[in-house]
């Protein structure tokens, strides 16, 4: 049987696509308002993706590293509609890199900066979300840290509607069982 | 439906999921975009733009076509020496150790573009180009991000470790942030220090600089020091070759909570204070409440006298010009130096 699809849902992911596809091409013309647009869309996401990774001290260096690189071989990217896939990759190569070169390094723990003290008990949750698989990990990351609805972290990954939503409930539920919260 | 918040947070909010969103709320980051004049720049040095790594820049060369690869090798050097003068990041050496710009190991010099961060660690150093109007040298266990360079305006964050810098630029275009304070250079030597804590000291060796926070102001001349601290911001300026017992006093003063221990510090320090003291009295003038106002301006009218061309009365309501007059009779320098250029930055230029 002929699947069939929702007009109104097309539409509205068409027109994101080539709002999308627009952006890229002016980043990859070398237009600076362009790239600061991409960064604000999708800097919450690869932070995100970082924070369930590598000690949080380094993440928001890593995110740079990730958008430069993203930037030197966005002509690479064939599909603009898959750059928030493309960039989550990236950022998990990245963390993957981070973490093979500083396995020999003396591993601190997530330090306070100075002015924004963070409450162990902060660390500790966080802690929690980093054991859990990675699909929750970052979706729940998406959604607690940085505030992101689920129909924004499914724009912006390229999920599924349906499996953001079944990532973050799962991930919650997890998350209860394992804080020891009543659900 | 509780479980419909975790989709849509903007519908009825699940009590416990709203209390982890506040709590790791705060790892949310603000950090800014990368400079894309810089990453322009390293992709056209290519590897040797130390802050980028040299593999990324290696294989987008291959990415260029081969015939913008042949074009004038004159047009090329052209482009990225206008590039590089363009480039708003500043050189960083390696003095000793391993810093790290980013997560990147700096093995000679390299780039520190805006919105990186420099690290040192416990065993290294290293020496900032503040574009052409002086440096920094980033001691040990310290973390310092740029946050802005342009003509006429440099900024810098020092979210933790220890800063020297020697500046020989026209007052206010070196601004270090602090976690609880914001140096601006007036053309000086200084050293900024700040602890895990965010609390931290200026201590100016030349020059003088200005330390500020959510309007409170602190003038250290040289050879003074100020403490910083995020409840208050910056503390009473003193000279570092006053009598120890005034320092400890003036701590308490500015830090403590004990109201009538404070009471007391103030009664040592009126009293106690040498004519050489008279730059601290003029910062208490402003920071006591007004019923010991008056005491504070006896007390700095008997090291140095009050200007015959103000009066009493303005002092008192804390008028700035009156109290710029007062400041200009320490003999330190001219308050209007800080006055004239105090005031928004020039805009950006892009």
């Amino acid at each position: 049987m002929e699947r069939v699809l929702n007009p109104v849902a097309l539409h509205r992911v068409t027109d994101r696509e080539v709002s999308l596809s627009g952006t890229i091409r002016a980043v990859a013309a070398g237009d600076r308002d362009a790239f600061s647009q991409l960064y604000a869309d999708y800097s919450r996401m690869v932070h995100a993706v970082l924070l369930g990774r590598v000690p949080r001290r380094d993440v928001d260096d890593l995110v740079q590293d990730v958008f430069v690189t993203a930037y030197t071989r966005i002509r690479e990217l064939r599909e603009p509609a898959a750059f928030g896939g493309w960039i989550a990759t990236i950022a998990r190569n990245r963390a993957t890199d981070y973490l093979r070169q500083s396995r020999e390094q003396v591993e601190l723990p997530d330090e306070l900066p100075g002015g924004d003290p963070i409450e162990a008990e902060t660390f500790a949750v966080l802690d929690v979300i980093r054991g859990l698989p990675e699909a929750y990990r970052d979706t729940l990351l998406m959604r607690l840290v940085e505030g992101m609805s689920g129909q924004e972290i499914a724009d912006r990954t390229g999920l599924a509607p349906g499996s953001v939503r079944v990532n973050l409930h799962r991930g919650m539920k997890l998350l209860r069982d394992k804080l020891g919260l009543e659900t | 439906m509780k479980d419909d918040y975790l989709w849509d947070p903007s519908s009825a909010p699940d009590p416990e999921v709203e209390r982890l969103e506040r709590m790791l709320g705060r790892l949310r980051s603000n950090a800014p975009a990368p400079d894309v004049d810089q990453v322009r720049s390293a992709v056209l040095l290519g590897p040797r733009s130390a802050t980028l790594k040299g593999s990324r820049y290696v294989s987008l060369r291959f990415l260029v076509p081969t015939l913008a690869a042949a074009a004038s090798i004159v047009a090329m050097i052209g482009l990225t020496w206008q590039t590089t003068r363009g480039t708003r990041s500043w050189e960083v050496s390696r003095m000793t150790g391993q810093p790290r710009i980013g997560s990147a190991p700096l093995a000679g010099t390299g780039r520190l573009g805006v919105g990186q961060t420099l690290v040192t660690d416990a065993a290294s150093r290293a020496r900032l180009d503040v574009s052409t109007i002086g440096q920094a040298t980033v001691d040990t266990d310290s973390r310092v991000r740029l946050v802005d360079t342009r003509e006429g305006h440099h900024k810098l964050a020092l979210e933790r470790g220890t800063l020297h810098a020697f500046i020989t630029a026209p007052p206010g275009q070196f601004v270090v942030d602090t976690p609880s304070a914001t140096a601006t250079d007036l053309g000086c030597v200084y050293t900024l220090h700040v602890d895990e804590d965010g609390t931290g000291v200026l201590s100016v060796t030349a020059g003088w600089v200005a330390f500020e926070f959510n309007g409170r102001e602190s003038f250290v001349p040289a050879g003074a020091s100020a403490r910083t601290d995020p409840r208050i911001g910056p503390g009473t300026p003193r000279y570092d070759d006053a009598a120890l017992e005034l320092q400890a006093a003036l701590d308490d003063f500015d830090y403590g909570t004990d109201a009538a221990a404070k009471a007391r510090d103030l009664q040592f320090l009126l009293s106690s204070a040498t004519p050489r003291d008279a730059m601290t009295l003029w910062h208490l003038i402003a920071r006591v409440s007004p019923a010991d106002r008056a005491a504070v301006i006896d007390a700095l009218g008997a090291r140095v006298p009050m200007p015959t061309s103000i009066t009493r009365e303005a002092v008192m309501r804390l008028d700035k010009a009156a109290l710029d007059q007062w400041w200009d009779a320490l003999g330190l320098r001219d308050a209007s130096w800080w006055r004239k250029w105090k005031g928004p930055y020039p805009a950006v230029v892009k």
